[in-house]
């Protein structure tokens, strides 16, 4: 327990008993938020997991079908196959505010084909290697969703964590400690005072 | 809503068919390569109605690229809303690192893992 660097006088006890008032405010706030924070990372966080054992499943299986494909046909034909598709994908991304954190939402906007060329020359291990990606895709996009959320979560939880315990444990006893130590002084000067005034009062009465 | 595009870092024969999905191809063999293009890939931006966004909204890399992205980097890297950067398993499987990240993140928020 520290005491702070004042000067034991009225003032300082006056500024010091607002800096406590205010330093409690916000303990209590920043307190509430990170019980908000925290029941909503414990949402967040069950789904990613689960999403991401998902995710993890179906796309190594997506990638076993590719790999099949690839190891039929020469790499060329590959490419020249897949240059020409059409698909384009965009992303409008909207953020949410959930307690001053801000979480991207993400929207996922497809249009045209993925498979656009001949059957001919490409192994039909290729087509389903691609209608198998393509049925990931929206799942690897959630997956970014709540992972990127969870993170940004998380990070904000540290750091609010880190605020409510400094309040907790180092302002508000230090603030509270020095309240203390400027009020017994100042009960100490007061009686020293009086003393001095009942000395000088039996003295000035002897005289007499 | 702006409209933002993906990326996709990894070696040139895993990545190819999401090529055909419309994301882009960014090719990358080793994690110090990818870390470079990570970068590169963040620091693009476009402009939008006179605001300059990022480009890249999800960049999703190798697991095993994205082993070698040390935590400086990845807090660096991961510190804006965007991109959000996503390990995915390659064609080897899963090695776990997406889930020791999740991992990671629980310990950071909560003090102990409470997933297992």
């Amino acid at each position: 327990m520290a005491i702070l660097n004042v000067n034991p006088t009225r003032m300082a006890l006056l500024g010091l008993k607002k800096k406590l008032k205010s330093a409690q405010r916000g303990h209590k706030l920043l307190k509430d938020k990170q019980d908000g924070l925290m029941q909503k990372f414990m949402e967040i966080i069950r789904e990613a997991r689960r999403m991401r054992e998902e995710v993890e499943g179906k796309l190594g299986a997506a990638f076993k079908n590719f790999i099949r494909a690839g190891s039929l046909m020469s790499e060329e034909f590959v490419e020249g196959a897949l240059l020409y598709s059409t698909a384009k994908t965009k992303l409008a991304v909207e953020t949410k505010n959930v307690m001053s954190v801000r979480i991207p939402k993400f929207k996922l906007e497809t249009e045209g084909d993925v498979i656009t060329y001949g059957y001919l020359q490409t192994s039909g291990e290729l087509d389903m290697s691609l209608q198998s990606f393509q049925d990931v895709f929206p799942l690897l996009i959630e997956l970014a969703e709540i992972e990127k959320s969870a993170e940004a979560l998380a990070d904000e939880l540290e750091k609010t964590r880190r605020r409510v315990n400094a309040l907790e444990y180092r302002m508000i006893p230090d603030l509270q400690d020095t309240i203390r130590f400027i009020q017994m002084k100042l009960g100490e000067m007061e009686r020293g005072s009086i003393i001095n005034t009942m000395v000088v009062k039996a003295k000035i009465e002897a005289q007499a | 809503m702006n409209q933002y595009k993906m990326a996709i870092i990894g070696p040139r024969e895993t990545i190819l068919g999401f090529k055909a999905l419309g994301l882009e191809p960014v090719y990358a063999t080793d994690p110090k390569e990818a870390v470079e293009r990570l970068y590169s890939l963040k620091r693009e931006r476009t402009e939008v109605d006179g605001e300059s966004i990022n480009k890249y909204a999800i960049v999703f890399i190798m697991e095993d690229l994205a082993r070698g992205v040390t935590p400086d980097d990845y807090k660096k890297l991961s510190a804006e809303p965007l991109p959000a950067i996503i390990p995915l398993p390659s064609h080897l499987g899963t090695t776990g690192y997406g889930l020791q990240k999740l991992k990671t993140i629980v310990e950071k928020a909560v003090g102990m893992d409470i997933l297992s």
